[in-house]
Parts: C-alpha cells; sequence; structure tokens
C-alpha cells in the first residue's frame, strides 16, 4: 500500500531509569492487521515498552510514528487501549457506566448509554451486563468491558498485557477470539505474554526483546515455541554459572519433604523432596501455581497434606523456612535503614534483652557483619534503604530473611531487576548457603536463571509437577529452553485431553 | 579486607552513630524538631515582646500543666499511628476515665486504691475493643475508633446520669474518707517555690517511659516495620495482630490516665469532658512529624509539637486577641508543618535524582 507508512513505526527508542537502562534504541514496525508478539526475559525492557506506547511514560529519545505522522501516546491515549491481567476500570460503577466514562459528552446529567455504545456492548456479548456492577462481574467479562470501552471510543491500538494469566482456558480462547476479530477489523494489536505458545498460536510474528532492543523478529516456519525460547536465552555474555557441587547426591535423607501436598485452587497433590545442599526451581509463568506453591512452603497459603522440613513437621516445619517476595516491595521497609532492614526478622535474644530493650551494639555489629557477609554495599549501615541501588536492596532483601537462619530458603525470582554484577554475587550467596546444608526452593520464570542458578528443576502447569529436570545434563541454556518450553507443552496437551474425556 | 579505614564501600563507625533513624532521616528529624523549636522560641519571645510584664516563671509552668494531659494523649496515639492506623476514641476515653472513676468512688463507694486501678483497667478494655476489631475483624481503624468515640460518651452520660461530680462536695449520702481524698489530690499536688503541679512530673515520667518503648526497645522497633510495610511484616511472621492490639490498648490507658490527672487536678468531672481534645491530640503528633500513613513518629516530636499548641494557648488567653486567633494558629500551624515537610522532602528528592 503506501510504503510501510500504516501502523506503529517505533525508532531508537531510548529510556533509562537512574543507572539501569531499559530501552536502548529500540526499533519495531507494528503493522495494521497483525497480532504481534512480544517476548523478552524479565528486565529486558519489555514492559518499558509497553508504558511507552500506552502513554504511561515518555522516552528519553527517538520516535514514534503513527500512520507516519510523530505521535505522543501520552497526548493521544484515546487511540491506545491497554488490556491488562487485571482490568484498569472502575469496580462501583457498573458495566455501561465504565464503557462512558470519559466520553460523557455534553450532558450534565448522569449520562446515558447511546445506540452505538449499546451496538460494541452486545457485539462484545456483555449487553446483559449493564447494569451489573463491574465488581461482581468475573475478570473475563471485566476484560471484555475494558476492550469494549477502548472500542467504542474507536482505539486503534490494542495492547494487550499478559492478558489470560488469571483466566480459565475456555476463557482465554474467547479473549483470543475477541483478540483476532480486532486484528481483522484493521487494528494494531499487541500481544505480551511470558506463555510461550500462546504467541506461536495466536501472533502473526514475534519480536523478542533482550536488552532494550528487538534481537529477533520471527515468522513463518521459525516461529515455533522452541524457536522463541532458544531467541529468549542465547547471546548471553558471561554466563554467571556458579555451581561447584551441583547435583552431587551426598546421600543422606532429604531436607524437604512434601506429600500429598494441595491448595484450594491453585495446585493439587504435590509431592517434592530437597536434599541439603540442593537448589531446587519450580518453572512456571503467572497463574501456574508455581508462586503459590512456593509460598505454601512458608505457611502463607492454606493447605492440606503433609510437609517435613528437617525433621519438623507441619506448622513447626514451615517456622524453618524463609520466604523472600519477588518484589522488593513487600520484604524492605522504606522508613528503615540499612542496619534496621537486616534486622527486622529478628527478634529476642539475637537483638533485644532484659525488657525488649534493644541492644543497639549488638545490633550495629550485626548489621555491619551481615554487610560484609552478603556483600552489600553501602557508606554505612545506618543509610537510608533506598539510597542502596537495586542488586544491593535484593541483597538485604535475602540478608534479612537469612539473618533468621532457616534451613529452607524461598525465593521468589531472587534476581529479577538486578545488574549482571550483583546476579552473579546472589548465585554465590546462595550457594553459601546451600553449601551449609541448607536448601533452596526458588520460583523461577526465566530458564536462563534456572540454568545458572538450580541444580534441579520441575515445570509447574496448572497447579501439577512435572518430572524433575537435572539442569547439569544439559550443556547450554538453549536446550535447557527447549526442554522447558517442551515439557510445558506436554503437561499441558496431557492436561487437556484429560479435560475433554 | 584487611582494615575498615582504607576502603569506603566498607561500613564504617561513624562519628555519631545512629540506628534508629537513617543518616537522612535523622538530618529531617533534626530540621523538623529544629523548626519547632524556633517556633517554641519564637512564639515565646512574641509574647514577651508584646506583654513583657506577664511574661514571668509561673506563666511557663502553668503552660506545662496545661500541656501534660494533651501531651500523655499524644503519647499514645503516637503509637497508634506509627503502627498504621488511627485512634479517634482517646478523647471520649479521657472522660470516660475520669467519670468512670468519679462514679465508681464517689457514688459507689469503691475506696480509690480499687477504683483507679480499675478506671484504668476499663481503659485497657476499651483498647483491645478497639483492637480486636481492627486486626480480627479488618474493619478500618477510623471507622472502629469513630464508633467506640460514640460508644464511650454515650456510656459516660449513661453512668454519671450527666451529672457533674466534686470529690470535696460529694452528693448527699456519699462520705469521702480524707485520707482518700488527699491520695487524689496529692496525685497533681503543686510543690517547690514556684508551684507547679505533679502532673507535669507525672507527664514527663510516661513521656521517657513510652520514648524508651517506642525508640529503644524491640516493641518500639516491631511498631516501626509494621508500620512501615504491614505486608512485609506479615510475610516476615513478626507479629502484627498482637502489636497492633497493644497499640491501642498503651493509648487507651494512658487517655484514661490523663482524665484521671486532669480530674485530680481540676477536681470536677463532667460527662462531656476530652471530646474536645481530640482534635489538638492530632495536631500535636502531626506537627511533632509523625506520618498518617504510619512507620514514622517520635515521642520528642509529639512532645514538642502539644508544648508549641498549649504555649499558643496560654498566651493568646493572656494576650486576649479573641477566639478567632488561636483556631487560627492551630490551623496554620498543623497545615504549615506538613507542607513544609513535603516541600523538602521534595527538593530533596529532586536534587538525589
Amino acid at each position: 500500500m503506501n510504503g510501510g507508512l500504516e501502523g506503529v513505526r517505533l525508532r531508537g527508542l531510548h529510556k533509562r531509569y537512574g543507572a539501569t537502562v531499559a530501552l536502548a534504541g529500540l526499533d519495531l514496525d507494528i503493522r495494521p492487521g497483525e497480532v504481534l508478539g512480544i517476548a523478552g526475559p524479565n528486565g529486558a525492557g519489555k514492559s518499558t515498552l509497553v508504558r511507552i506506547i500506552a502513554g504511561e511514560e515518555r522516552p528519553d529519545d527517538g520516535e514514534l510514528l503513527f500512520n507516519g505522522h510523530p505521535w505522543r501516546p501520552a497526548a493521544d491515549w484515546r487511540r491506545v487501549a491497554v488490556v491488562h491481567q487485571e482490568p484498569q476500570l472502575f469496580p462501583n460503577l457498573t458495566v455501561a457506566e465504565n464503557i462512558l466514562v470519559g466520553r460523557e459528552g455534553a450532558t450534565n446529567g448522569w449520562p446515558k448509554l447511546g445506540s452505538a455504545d449499546a451496538k460494541v456492548m452486545k457485539a462484545f456479548g456483555i449487553d446483559r451486563f449493564a447494569d451489573t456492577p463491574l465488581a461482581d462481574c468475573t475478570l473475563a467479562t471485566q476484560q471484555r468491558a475494558e476492550i469494549a470501552r477502548a472500542v467504542a471510543r474507536d482505539a486503534q491500538v490494542f495492547l494487550f498485557d499478559e492478558p489470560n494469566s488469571a483466566l480459565t482456558d475456555e476463557e482465554s480462547d474467547e479473549l483470543f477470539r475477541e483478540m483476532h476479530k480486532l486484528a481483522a477489523g484493521g487494528r494494531i494489536v499487541l500481544l505480551v505474554t511470558h506463555r510461550l505458545g500462546d504467541l506461536f498460536e495466536h501472533a502473526s510474528r514475534v519480536a523478542v526483546i533482550r536488552d532494550g532492543q528487538v534481537r529477533a523478529i520471527l515468522e513463518g516456519d521459525a516461529l515455533t515455541e522452541d524457536g522463541i525460547a532458544e531467541q529468549l536465552v542465547v547471546g548471553r555474555d558471561g554466563e554467571t554459572n556458579v555451581k561447584t557441587c551441583a547435583g552431587i547426591d551426598r546421600g543422606g535423607g532429604s531436607l524437604v519433604s512434601v506429600n500429598d501436598w494441595s491448595h484450594a485452587a491453585a495446585f493439587h497433590d504435590i509431592a517434592l523432596d530437597a536434599k541439603p545442599g540442593e537448589i531446587v526451581a519450580l518453572v512456571g509463568v503467572e497463574g501456574s501455581g508455581a508462586r503459590e506453591l512456593l509460598r505454601s512452603f512458608a505457611g502463607l497459603e492454606s493447605c492440606s497434606g503433609a510437609i517435613k522440613i528437617a525433621g519438623e513437621k507441619g506448622d513447626r516445619a514451615q517456622r524453618l523456612s524463609a520466604y523472600v517476595p519477588a518484589t522488593r516491595m513487600l520484604s524492605l521497609y522504606s522508613n528503615f535503614s540499612v542496619a534496621e532492614n537486616l534486622l527486622v526478622r529478628l527478634g529476642s535474644p539475637e537483638i533485644a534483652g532484659v525488657g525488649m530493650a534493644l541492644k543497639k551494639k549488638r545490633m550495629r555489629q550485626l548489621a555491619n557483619e551481615a554487610t560484609r557477609r552478603f556483600l552489600i554495599r553501602a557508606h554505612s549501615v545506618s543509610q537510608g534503604i533506598r539510597s542502596l541501588s537495586g542488586g544491593n536492596q535484593q541483597k538485604v532483601a535475602i540478608a534479612q530473611a537469612l539473618n533468621c537462619a532457616p534451613r529452607l530458603l524461598l525465593l521468589e525470582e531472587p534476581t529479577r531487576g538486578v545488574d549482571i554484577h550483583s546476579k552473579r554475587e546472589i548465585y554465590r550467596l546462595l550457594r553459601d548457603y546451600v553449601g551449609a546444608d541448607n536448601t533452596v526452593i526458588m520460583f523461577c520464570t526465566e530458564v536462563l536463571e534456572v540454568y545458572e542458578a538450580a541444580d534441579r528443576a520441575h515445570v509447574v502447569v496448572d497447579g501439577g509437577l512435572s518430572r524433575q529436570i537435572v539442569v547439569g545434563d544439559y550443556p547450554h541454556v538453549e536446550s535447557l529452553a527447549t526442554e522447558i518450553s517442551r515439557m510445558e507443552r506436554h503437561a499441558r496437551d496431557d492436561g487437556g485431553a484429560r479435560r475433554q474425556l | 579486607m584487611t582494615s575498615a579505614d582504607s576502603r569506603d564501600p566498607a561500613p564504617v563507625e561513624t562519628s555519631r552513630p545512629s540506628l534508629s533513624s537513617t543518616g537522612q532521616a535523622t538530618f529531617d528529624l533534626g530540621l523538623r524538631m529544629g523548626g519547632l523549636v524556633l517556633a517554641i522560641v519564637l512564639v515565646a519571645l512574641l509574647m514577651f515582646l508584646l506583654k513583657p510584664k506577664s511574661f514571668n516563671i509561673d506563666v511557663g509552668i502553668s503552660v506545662l500543666r496545661a500541656m501534660s494531659s494533651v501531651a500523655i494523649m499524644s503519647l499514645g496515639l503516637t503509637l497508634v499511628i506509627v503502627v498504621g492506623e488511627i485512634d479517634l476514641s482517646f478523647g471520649a476515653m479521657y472522660g470516660l476515665g475520669a467519670n468512670s472513676l468519679a462514679v465508681m468512688w464517689i457514688l459507689l463507694g469503691i475506696p480509690i486504691y480499687a477504683a483507679l486501678p480499675l478506671a484504668i483497667g476499663i481503659g485497657a478494655l476499651v483498647g483491645l475493643f478497639n483492637g480486636a476489631l481492627v486486626t480480627w475483624l479488618r474493619i478500618p481503624s477510623f471507622i472502629v475508633t469513630l464508633g467506640t468515640y460514640n460508644l464511650l460518651y454515650g456510656v459516660s452520660l449513661w453512668i454519671t446520669k450527666t451529672s457533674t461530680f466534686n470529690p470535696v462536695y460529694p452528693p448527699p449520702g456519699s462520705e469521702i474518707p480524707t485520707a482518700q481524698l488527699d491520695f487524689f489530690t496529692g496525685l497533681t499536688a503543686s510543690f517547690g517555690a514556684h508551684p507547679i503541679s505533679f502532673e507535669v512530673v507525672w507527664m514527663l515520667g510516661l513521656a521517657l517511659a513510652i520514648g524508651f518503648l517506642l525508640h529503644r526497645t524491640l516493641f518500639g522497633f516491631r511498631l516501626m516495620a509494621i508500620g512501615g510495610n504491614p505486608v512485609a511484616a506479615q510475610l516476615a511472621r513478626l507479629p502484627v495482630t498482637r502489636y497492633k492490639i497493644l497499640a491501642f490498648v498503651i493509648c487507651s490507658m494512658l487517655a484514661a490516665a490523663a482524665g484521671i490527672l486532669d480530674f485530680s487536678f481540676i477536681q470536677t468531672t463532667q460527662p462531656n469532658i476530652g471530646l474536645s481534645f481530640t482534635f489538638p491530640v492530632f495536631a500535636a503528633v502531626i506537627i511533632g512529624g509523625a506520618s498518617l500513613s504510619g512507620g514514622k513518629g517520635t515521642v520528642i516530636g509529639a512532645m514538642s509539637g502539644a508544648l508549641l499548641l498549649a504555649e499558643l494557648q496560654q498566651g493568646l488567653a493572656l494576650l486576649s486577641p479573641g477566639p478567632h486567633v488561636q483556631q487560627l494558629f492551630l490551623g496554620f500551624v498543623t497545615i504549615g508543618a506538613v507542607a513544609l515537610d513535603l516541600a523538602l522532602t521534595n527538593i530533596r528528592k529532586r536534587r538525589a535524582a
């Protein structure tokens, strides 16, 4: 047609946050009528790209063109719609009112639904919920309302950002049908997801982002799940494999053993054993149940079944574990200094003596020891936690948990958003920790992290655990990625087959 | 690592070791406290210039007496605010403390030595009630304590049958033994060449105790942690529920104590006393630098806030420019203190970025 002028064209996008480079000259063309998939490991710049197209963030440098004209999404927000895992709507209003908000027209009264809007709602099958408060609708209906709201205001760019991680299979099938309808109507559609299967099935092209740039665009025959999996992990320099005693069976019993472990919604009938000295990875996408499984070992989810840690059972066992959430926001205290953050999980007698009086000298000493032991770079332990770099904050979060001497450390994506240097140090700390006859179980979404840090891995799909993968058996990260994506696919197919019976 | 002084990443002992607050927060606190002290001195100076004759040590002492009940309640409220909650009921608890004591002692004839701990005990029960509803039923503390405020005031009206009590003039049929009356008035008796009420000593003693509790014990440390990041505290298995309840219990007990001390000093009690203290106490705590979002607050700040308020109140009463001036002042000071705080924080952030 008119020589690539149609659609969205991104050229040389740059964005930095402090010392972190999120986008380093990203170029991308998005054509109307196609579904363009976006894949990339955590911290690759995916979410920054989404935020820039959604107008929530402005690039430091580079240009955005829409049908050949310079474009500023922040000012032109009506043109863009983002469909999140959690709809960004007004739960207190009805579905119809949600469609209307922001386009009430010139009325001073309570706005009324026009016939065009009614038609859009009918097209998306939500007309019968028109007068239902949004909060009472299912997540799938809420997402439809979000899409309908965007269609009603004639949005042209649709960003699906991990849209189906909390949906059932039928619901996500329907969601994707709507997505394809939008694309067929000549709109621009982006699909950002960790689920390689969805990218393979629904995207016409997939752009793989690494280190803030588009590193590969897969289409046609090249577009396979394994192909994407390999692209996600290739070209990493300075891989930080610190395994010294990987997978060595030292004999002896297991430190952690879980049997018939079930949760009301997230997972069922899990059996898992882990030995002292081992780092075990649970690999799974958002919504697979892997995160809940990890948290359940610390007693943070109510579960049935048997859990045993270092000879203790039930609650007493869970007390021997310490859990570090993925976001540092959930483990660090911004009103506290580095020292206070390091020591906050301790109690009497470690940091308090008679009458609960704090042992200030002892605290300072412990904090200084911990900064040395955990390689935390701070000018002083009394400096504010927020003045540390992300990597050092992460080390504080892990050190905080390790300070109460657990036998089992539970980590969620321990090196998410962390620079390569800190990452290496964190892996070394974990190795030292398990070396003292302890165990680490971590939840990972990145194959690279599994490859670099873990001895064994299990893939979690739909709340079930795969057979174990011994990481040491794979010569390079690509082969591990292929294997993991294969196991995810098999587990899903089995699950699908079971459901159909 | 050979020696601590050769490398900069190694945390070295600073000349003024401060663990309880970060370097920056210490600076902030210094700024806040410096500002407060400056305001207190300026107001005093202004009073002196305007009315040098009536400015003497006795006025200063009366300021200290006047601030004491607000100060005692602000100590308790600081704990509740630090842990990230709100208490609106302490003013009514102040009233119930004094009134329940009056009813038990004067009307029912329970000896003061038993009635006094019982009245404080009622405070503990009220705190337990507030804390339990907030933590177990997860009702927002604003709503719970708004309800308790009305409940407590209702109980005060009920048990006193809306009447006033004075132990020196008990109602017909009641008799107050002199020894008990002396004990009761002795709680806040004045002493010294420039008569100073013992209530001031209670205030300072309680401030020291709560200051120690908040800034020097594991209890205070964890209160700060829970207020700073309640989710993290829960995930780290800190005793969030217990500590929140304890903060409410201490707050209500201190309010009951403040009511009883004022009763002892003024010697009369009415059903509606204390209610009007609600907002001044909040003002004192907030002027003192506590953050309503939790995790931040100091005893010295709350005390200084209470001092500034009492000073304004007494000084303006002396100058008698009209009742509006005091209210206008209180409004300006409360908003101004927080606005100044935010402005300084923003400037610093911009400089850091």
